[in-house]
């Protein structure tokens, strides 16, 4: 049987267009299919890079008002979202440009429509331009990614009520917002908009956002929300939230609890992004939770067919859709690969920032029965006084001799870089003694890795028997 | 601008007055009506509520009148009479009270254009068929909605504004200007005279640019999504208010309905809202 290609990818963002780039680079040919008139997909367009490009002046103006003294700074009242993600335009420009250049050097061919399953080889694809057409391929990569959440209570309306991907299309920074979730994009949005002067009110009905990390990294995330002005309001279930009809948005708690204020955003999680593909008609069906199932090669269950990014579910993210969509393709054209990394860093560009890789303090407790760990404040660090970092920390998890490093978290500005140090140390199995045999700059926040390493090492004595 | 084929070789000279007049910032353009700045700064006051926008528009009689008479209409309130402004306030919302206050005092009567009464009139329909079109394009793509009814309702502006500047001036240098050839100056200066209108009302720089690039939203930088729904916009408040114009198979080839990535499916679900759009329309006119 003849195909018109031998693989085609169904969506461009990470996962997508990383696994096109390996299939072209092994000498397949190979169509990219995208419904969206740009290439990126929501890592591009609607989430990280727009997030993080605002979070870059939110940065600034926290700095600038923090340091009053030295220019005397006030943000305009009616400031339009416009100006704060200002450089957004640059930055997807050359992306676009780069990523275009990629896909174009390796001979891909991008097709710009929307695909849809006719059966597990062939796709039609709905054109914005001129006629459908359908194609078929040997080997079909989903890389469809992932849509906000609905929950039933909530009406989105994407004028006050608004979803992670309308949020930044709001013309003024409101006044206030209430930020329903606290998940990583509930508490990046929240802490971004409160150090931009907005009055947040972060809801959850868990007792901390971010409850996969340790309390004591948490704790300083809500101290240091909170300390900027915002509210949090954890173990509170919401009933309803609606638009009051004149000038803001209502949220209603089950407790009795009642919030004002001029905009919403429901980050309520997201859920794989299917509703166009009649994945059906490849045999394929959602599993119980609205995701593709897929064994340890990324294949799902129609033996052809592969799926990377966040239409698999967790962890979701930029980092990881790109390896998976470069594993699916290896996968499903027989090129061999090593076993894909189990420590994988996780980064909450907050408002400090948070990041983390291996194992929790919890999680280590629960396989070795104990954990030793070692903590180092930024304000103890001379970068971190320098930097006036307040709500700063590195913590070090080890086995219960005090020896084996087993994970690594950090909150505060930095972390999401300095993590990689603690990464590479994990990847090589490396005893915590490493932190403190090597020499770092200084002064550097990477300081803090040898501070908690003597920590944990003056703990051996205390732990051994 | 290059020379036109005006009926009147004297309509270049006003056309050269008028373009020159805008450039130097001396054209003189309509005051924003005191309400309408008001409702402006109001509804995007997060502390203002419905009384004060009750008492503001109280303040007008005339516009307090045609509040109540929409707010009354049957797409609104089908089978209740209210009584009070306030009252329509919280039925219907401060913000569509402020759309429909908002169009009501930025309207086709602020314009002194003898003769053309029935063109400012259809101008003024179609710019606010384009706003609400517009939102609804707006939310279909989960783009920015709030700002796009403000973008529609002036995409238009400098067209009625030419036309009564170009009057004036023929008036005061006793030209005689034929309907074609103030036509032709609306057509050719709408644009930089609408920017210029905007500028001085103090519009927010996105309905600035989307004014300036209306007809080439391509071109358009920081407002270009926000422009192109404006242009989408437009083509289905043609559509609606002149299918003969612009039939349904035309409005689905037009190559800004691809740019604005719309799927057939989505155009269609579009177009389902015709008859309601239509009658909020009607209703915003005080029919
Ligand atoms: C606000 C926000 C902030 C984030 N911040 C970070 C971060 O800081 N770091 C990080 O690592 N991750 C971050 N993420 C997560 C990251 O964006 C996603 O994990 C990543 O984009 C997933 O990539 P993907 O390729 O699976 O899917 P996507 O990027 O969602 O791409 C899917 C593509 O498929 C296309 N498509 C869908 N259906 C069809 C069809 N039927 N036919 C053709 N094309 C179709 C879509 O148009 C889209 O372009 C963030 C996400 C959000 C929402």
């Amino acid at each position: 049987m003849s195909y018109d290609y031998d693989l085609i990818v169904i969506g461009s963002g990470p996962a997508g267009q990383k696994a096109a780039v390996q299939g072209a680079k092994a000498g397949q040919k190979v169509a990219l299919v995208e419904r969206d008139k740009v290439l990126g997909g929501a890592c591009v367009h609607r989430g990280t890079i727009p997030s993080k490009t605002l979070r870059e002046n939110a940065l600034r103006v926290k700095n600038m008002r923090a340091n009053a003294s030295l220019a005397n700074f006030q943000l305009a009242e009616d400031t339009e979202m416009a100006t704060l993600i200002d450089r957004l335009d640059q930055v997807l420009l050359a992306h676009d440009h780069y990523m275009r250049k990629q896909i174009e050097r390796n001979k891909i061919e991008t097709i710009h429509g929307r695909a849809k399953f006719v059966d597990a080889h062939q796709l039609h694809i709905a054109k914005v331009r001129g006629e459908a057409q359908t194609l078929s391929a040997e080997n079909i990569i989903i890389a469809t990614g992932s849509f906000p959440r609905k929950p039933d209570n909530i009406p989105v309306d994407h004028e006050y009520l608004f979803d992670s991907d309308s949020i930044l299309s709001m013309l003024y920074l409101p006044k206030s917002l209430t930020v329903l979730g606290g998940g990583v994009i509930a508490s990046e949005y929240a802490s971004i908009f409160q150090a931009l002067g907005v009055k947040v009110t972060m809801i959850d009905k868990y007792p901390r956002p971010l409850g996969f990390l340790d309390q004591d990294l948490t704790d300083k995330f809500v101290h240091a929300f909170t300390d900027m002005g915002g509210t949090w309001l954890g173990e509170h279930t919401v009933v309803s939230a609606r638009f009051d009809g004149l000038a803001g948005v209502i949220t209603e708690c089950s407790n009795g609890a009642t919030i004002r204020s001029e905009k919403l955003l429901c980050a309520a999680g997201r859920i794989a992004n299917v509703k166009d593909l009649c994945i059906e008609n490849a045999g394929l069906a959602l599993n119980e939770r609205g995701l593709i199932s897929v064994d340890q090669n990324l294949r799902t269950s129609t033996p052809n067919i592969f799926a990377a990014g966040d239409v698999i579910g967790p962890p979701s993210l930029a980092s990881t859709s790109m390896e998976q969509g470069r594993r699916a393709t290896c996968n499903a054209i027989g090129l061999n690969l090593g076993r894909i990394a189990s420590v994988i860093p996780s980064g909450i560009y907050g408002i400090p920032e948070l990041s983390a890789v291996g194992l929790t303090e919890q999680q280590a407790i629960e396989a070795n029965g104990a954990a030793i760990v070692g903590r180092a404040n930024f304000e103890e660090i001379a970068r971190g006084q320098i930097s006036g970092i307040q709500d700063g920390m590195l913590k070090l998890v080890c086995d219960p001799q005090g020896e084996q490093l087993l994970g690594v978290m950090i909150v505060g500005e930095g972390a999401t870089e300095l993590i990689h140090i603690g990464q590479m140390a994990l990847l090589n199995d490396a005893p915590v003694d490493i932190f403190v045999e090597s020499i770092f700059n200084f002064p550097t926040l990477a300081e803090a890795y040898r501070v908690a390493a003597l920590a944990v090492i003056g703990q051996r004595k205390r732990a051994k028997p | 601008m290059n020379n036109l084929a005006f009926e009147n070789p004297d309509a270049q000279t006003i056309a050269h007055a008028l373009q020159s007049r805008t450039a130097s910032r001396e054209l003189e353009v309509p005051l924003l009506p005191e309400v309408a700045n008001k409702v402006i700064t109001l509804s995007q006051d997060p502390e203002s509520d419905a009384a004060q926008l009750a008492s503001l528009i109280q303040s007008d009689q005339a516009l307090a009148g045609h509040v109540m008479h929409i707010a009354n209409s049957a797409a609104y309130s089908p089978n209740a009479t209210l009584v009070s402004l306030q009252q329509a306030i919280t039925r219907l919302g401060m913000n569509l009270i402020s759309d429909i206050a908002l169009a009501a005092s930025i309207s086709a009567k602020m314009f002194k254009a003898p003769g053309f009464e029935n063109h400012i009139q259809s101008i003024w329909r179609h710019a606010l068929a384009t706003a609400l079109w517009g939102k609804e394009i707006a939310r279909q793509g989960r783009r920015n909605v709030e700002a796009t009814f403000l973008c529609g309702l002036l995409h238009s502006i400098g067209r009625p504004v030419v036309i009564q500047a170009a009057l004036d001036c023929a008036n005061k240098t006793h030209t005689k200007l034929s309907e074609a050839d103030v036509l032709l100056l609306e057509e050719n200066l709408h644009t930089p005279v609408g920017v210029a209108v905007a500028q001085r009302w103090e519009m927010p720089q996105i309905v600035c640019e989307s004014i300036e690039f209306f007809h080439a939203y391509e071109k358009a930088t920081q407002a270009r999504e926000q422009t192109t729904m404006i242009n989408g916009g437009a083509a289905f408040a043609t559509h609606m208010l002149t299918p003969d114009q612009l039939s349904a198979e035309q409005l689905t080839a037009l190559p800004v309905l691809a740019d604005l990535n719309l799927y057939d499916d989505e155009v269609q679900s579009l177009l389902d809202k015709k008859d309601d759009i239509k009658s909020t329309m009607e209703a915003m006119l005080g029919r």
